[in-house]
């Protein structure tokens, strides 16, 4: 298609669909770089809806939040500035899996959000349905709106969520939708699929929300925040939302027998539903199938807001017809007499394979065209918002000729996630587990700063007075340590420094505050003097750690050329070959990730990149 | 990623015979450091490009290995323009493997087939622009490969890993399970529960590892399976080859269930002939046993002599026998060809490496077979048998550091250290193993925990 300047009515140089979670790092990173950005919604009144569960964080997503914060993101402030209750996960193992969690009001998260929106100078906000990207010769030019405005953009960046052809499924009744209440992108879906990029079908579920008022919470156990609790930015120095407590109570026999007796009818099991739902958040129907010999269920009650009633029931997804869940909920201990107050159920909808995109997460296919979030086959919020930022600061930093933010393996989550999604692709829902981490014990959360806060100032996302504050901070963690390494205190066999006696299993920094002159003491965070033991505890650790870190550094500075010619090179295999042309790997470190990719085949690239490259002196 | 890492690296270069001298080639940066560890008497002396005469002695111990001719090349004016040292010992490969051993325990990592050559080329040492030379390397690394995953996919030692290796999976799951998913309802390992499982796996280990040691397991120079169908003459066959009558010969078949294996030297080079038991669909339990093994066999072995009659009509069990073997690099043998031949190959679907006709009873062709072992048309060069030899120093070397790895996590243990901090040994030893048996990757682990607990809120 030809299109002439005339056409559009609006330009921009960057705009994002979509305004969620991922849609909102992105429009904001974006604007804050100094580009013009667009924040296309098709309600803005929903602007960081949090479609499922009331909360944010959780194991390895708190540690992606911390790791959004310190690059410049907004998430963390504001689940800070909204949150009702806040934990740390994992508070009884080591510093590296410590995770943060809140629970959010839902509504003054969607508000706080648009409020940070609204006040970023060069963001502009637009109630509209997109239905068609625009291209000419392969490059992306904007957008179309169904007003029949079309917009000009030099970068566009897709957050679809769940909305490409959405459809949710109630026991036998099904709609198209793109969230409960919502409609779907359908013309956006086609266009989306007309550029010829490999699709598929994915499936996620919610559970029914109920009115807080008829559960009798005084028959269920009740779980407390943290007195002190743990904020996700590094900015936020009190939280100030009034704090409540969420509930728990359990599944029996009979609620699993009501499953068992209805089985038919969920869209899960009468084959009406075919594509793949996430293994670790699993609808009721499947635990009760799955795990026969589980004689009850965790469900954990969580409140939405501070000004509504409504209570999420976190544990109880499930598609079954508003009959059987209606029985369901009242089979459960403190649910007896409970109203439902929206229905569980289960969507389907459209992603592109992540393999279509570069780490930068530009398409392959469409230079200018980027993809963030549930488009690219993952789940949650934080994963989601992560990405969203990512690409938000590469079409930023392409439009000002600036080199790609790509965030390292060793360096971040955000960079696991993503080496993940490009390299390997997805068939389920992809969510962050700790335990994807090679190098764990590194990626904490007291470090996120240190990981990425200077990335963040240099492309100019975290603003002079953060960054100061951040180097203030490194400052008095400096001092500590040196503190620690100059005292000398007894043991048995005399007297040793303060940083070897914290390598002792039994002894704590706690035990050596008291020698800190008190103006430093004082100036110290509980969570600061915490990351200065655990560098001292866990040095030897990490240590061993360093050291494949700078193995796998090594295997990632040999670059491949992006048109680098795998059918020519004799001794491949034809699956070899299909694999590399299709993940074109940046790296000889990423081409060892690709599964099927063999050594031999490496040894083998190696060589030609070796023998293609220009005559240099060969070092190391 | 072996190709991209600078550490030191060892391996036999000449093959292996008896008689002569044997060099074991180091290179990289460590070469000269991991040298001195046991040729103490270069301490002071070694000088660039000089040889020099000198003890083998084992670190430990003190005790003398052998007498050995030592060059060191300095970087870069050696073949990879690395540092280099070649040490010229006398050629028994028992000596040879012991210290290639001791290198490899001072820090030497095992060469990888065509890694010298590979290192040579990215150092701008040779110029391998010959398409042949590159095919060669490529050839040695896919070859090994192709050999090391029929090892994986059936051979003995990776069937007794299996079980070890599991247990592993299972405890890094339910303590990463622990980690990852401590909001669900899941139990969390204790540390003594941990410490019960680690040892036993580290039991298993050792006494896997004390078979190398006691030479079960390994070989030296090259082996030879030697399989058929029941009663086509196996047994006459490895008599005839021995020379002696160690396996029992009757007419009824099945009588070899297990494994008869002995060593002779061909051309000056250590040769194992395995005898199994007959290959058909077996009708009892103890012969099934038998087969398996037999297979197992073939699998470990270097090469394979499938045996025939000659005196019998090519019929469909033949046709699925040489099915079975397909990937396995075999030799087929006909046998009584002192009795009318009734054997027509014509139908045969796939092309052994070479035929011989021979008779174990007269002792006709039994000679040709020998020489053309290793000559002519089967070409089993010293070079498979120095893999041969290579592969089982590689296993042993793993098993090892796998060991290494759970001490580690032992020590780890006592000192009350994190779950995460634990893993990162466990993981260590995970990869050791993952070398010898296919790899379990993270999703494996997030599948075995998705399947063990009912995760999800």
């Amino acid at each position: 298609m030809q299109l002439i300047m005339t056409d559009f009515s609006e330009k921009y140089d960057v705009v994002v669909i979509g305004a969620g979670h991922a849609g909102c790092e992105a429009a904001m990173a974006a604007a804050r770089m100094g580009v013009n950005a667009a924040l296309v919604t098709m309600n803005a009144d929903l602007i960081a809806q949090m479609s499922c569960n009331p909360a944010i964080g959780g194991i390895a997503k708190g540690h992606i939040v911390r790791e959004i914060d310190a690059l410049g993101g907004i998430m963390g402030q504001v689940i800070d500035r909204v949150g009702i209750q806040f934990r740390l996960l994992n508070s009884s193992r080591g510093p590296a899996v410590w995770s943060p969690r809140a629970q959010a009001d839902k509504q003054n998260y969607r508000i706080e959000m648009r409020r940070v929106l609204e006040q970023q100078p060069g963001l502009s906000i637009k109630q509209a349905e997109v239905i068609g990207i625009l291209r000419d010769n392969d490059r992306i030019k904007g957008i179309e709106l169904r007003d029949g405005r079309k917009i000009q953009a030099e970068a566009v960046i897709l957050t679809t969520g769940t909305f490409l052809n959405g459809l949710i499924h109630i026991g036998e009744n099904r709609h198209s939708a793109g969230r409960s209440g919502e409609s779907p992108s359908l013309p956006l879906a086609e266009s989306i699929k007309s550029i010829g990029f490999q699709w598929g079908r994915m499936k996620t579920g919610t559970p029914p929300r109920l009115d807080g008022r008829t559960i009798d919470f005084s028959r269920l156990e009740e779980q407390k925040g943290d007195v002190r609790p743990t904020p996700f930015s590094f900015q936020t120095t009190a939280i100030t939302q009034p704090q409540v407590s969420c509930y728990i109570t359990y599944t029996d026999e009979t609620v699993h027998q009501i499953i068992r007796d209805n089985m038919r009818r969920s869209p899960l099991y009468s084959g009406q539903i075919q594509s793949i739902g996430p293994r670790y958040c699993p609808s009721f129907e499947d635990k009760v199938v799955k795990f026969p010999d589980r004689l009850r269920h965790q469900l954990f009650l969580e409140p939405e807001g501070l000004n509504t009633n409504e209570v999420y029931v976190n544990g109880l997804s499930t598609c079954m017809p508003a009959d059987v869940q209606m029985k369901l909920v009242h089979a459960i201990r403190g649910l007896e007499t409970a109203d439902v107050i929206r229905l569980g159920y289960a969507i389907e909808y459209d992603f592109v394979h992540p393999t279509e995109l570069y780490a930068t997460l530009e398409t392959k296919k469409v230079p200018g065209l980027y993809h963030a979030g549930q488009i690219n086959g993952t789940t949650g919020y934080e994963e989601a918002a992560c990405q969203g930022l990512i690409a938000g600061i590469n079409a930023a930093l392409k439009l000002k000729g600036q080199v790609p933010l790509i965030l390292q393996r060793n360096q971040a989550y955000i960079g696991i996630l993503i080496d993940d999604l490009i390299t390997k692709g997805t068939n389920e829902p992809y969510r962050m587990f700790t335990s994807r981490a090679e190098f764990r014990l590194h990626l904490r959360i007291d470090n996120a700063d240190q990981r990425l806060t200077p990335l963040g100032h240099q492309i100019g996302l975290v603003s002079k007075e953060n960054y100061r504050r951040y180097q203030a901070k490194q400052e008095r963690l400096r001092l500590l340590g040196e503190h620690l390494q100059n005292l000398r205190v007894p043991v048995e066999s005399g007297k040793i420094s303060a940083t070897q006696a914290l390598k002792r299993t039994e002894n704590r920094i706690e035990d050596f505050l008291d020698t800190v002159p008190p103006a430093l003491r004082d100036s110290l965070t509980w969570e600061e003097t915490k990351a200065v033991e655990t560098a001292i505890k866990y040095e030897g650790y990490l240590r061993q750690q360093s050291q494949e870190i700078e193995r796998m550094k090594k295997a990632e500075s040999r670059c491949i050329p992006s048109h680098f010619e795998y059918q020519n090179i004799p001794g491949l295999s034809r699956e070899i070959v299909e694999k590399l042309t299709q993940i074109r790997p940046a790296t000889l470190g990423q081409a060892s990730r690709i599964p099927g990719v063999t050594p031999a085949a490496l040894s083998i690239i190696h060589i030609y990149l070796e023998m293609s490259s220009p005559k240099k002196e060969k070092t190391a | 990623m072996p190709t991209l890492i600078d550490d030191t690296i060892a391996a036999i270069s000449t093959p292996l015979g008896k008689g002569g001298l044997g060099v074991i080639r180091l290179s990289g940066k460590d070469s000269c450091r991991i040298l001195l560890s046991l040729f103490p008497s270069g301490q002071n002396t070694l000088v660039d490009r000089v040889p020099l005469l000198g003890n083998i002695i084992e670190p430990k111990t003190g005790e003398i290995l052998d007498q050995a001719i030592v060059t060191f090349f300095k970087s870069p004016r050696s073949f990879t323009r690395e540092d280099v040292v070649e040490i010229s010992c006398h050629g028994s490969p028992v000596v040879l493997k012991a210290v290639l051993r001791l290198l490899l325990d001072s820090g030497a990592r095992l060469a990888t087939p065509g890694e010298f050559t590979m290192r040579a080329f990215l150092r701008g040492r040779i110029d391998l622009v010959q398409a042949e030379a590159i095919h060669d390397l490529v050839e040695a690394q896919t070859l090994f490969q192709a050999k090391v995953a029929n090892q994986q996919a059936s051979g003995s030692l990776s069937r007794r890993l299996k079980p070890i290796k599991e247990s592993l999976v299972q405890m890094i799951s339910l303590m990463e399970a622990g980690i990852d998913f401590a909001e669900d309802d899941v139990s969390v390992l204790s540390d003594e529960v941990v410490r019960k499982r680690l040892q036993i796996i580290k039991n298993d280990l050792k006494t896997l590892y004390a078979s190398f040691a006691a030479g079960k397991l390994i070989t030296t120079g090259m082996s030879i399976a030697i399989v058929g169908r029941p009663n086509v003459g196996k047994s006459s066959l490895f008599n005839a080859l021995l020379q002696d009558d160690r396996a029992i010969v009757t007419d009824t078949p099945g009588t070899t269930r297990d494994l008869i294996s002995e060593t002779i030297q061909i051309d000056g080079i250590p040769v194992r002939f395995i005898d199994t038991a007959g290959i058909r669909e077996a009708e009892n339990r103890v012969e099934r046993i038998g087969i398996d093994k037999s297979l197992e066999a073939v699998a470990d072995a270097d090469r394979t002599l499938l045996v025939m009659d000659g005196s019998e009509f090519f019929t469909e069990p033949d046709q699925s026998l040489c099915d079975r073997l397909q990937g396995y690099a075999y030799t087929l043998v006909v046998n009584k060809i002192d009795l009318p031949c009734k054997l027509d190959l014509t139908p045969l679907r796939a092309n052994p490496k070479a035929i011989f006709e021979i008779s174990a009873k007269t002792g006709e062709g039994i000679r040709g077979l020998k020489q053309g072992l290793f000559e002519e048309s089967g070409r089993v060069t010293a070079r498979e048998a120095e893999e041969g030899l290579i592969t089982n120093v590689r296993h042993e070397n793993l098993i090892g550091e796998s060991i290494q790895s759970l001490d580690r996590a032992e020590k780890s243990l006592e000192a009350q250290m994190p779950h995460e901090a634990l893993l990162l040994d466990f993981y260590a030893c995970l990869k050791s193993l993952n070398e010898l048996t296919g790899e379990t990757t993270v999703e494996d682990i997030l599948g075995n925990i998705f399947s063990t607990f009912c995760i999800g809120k």
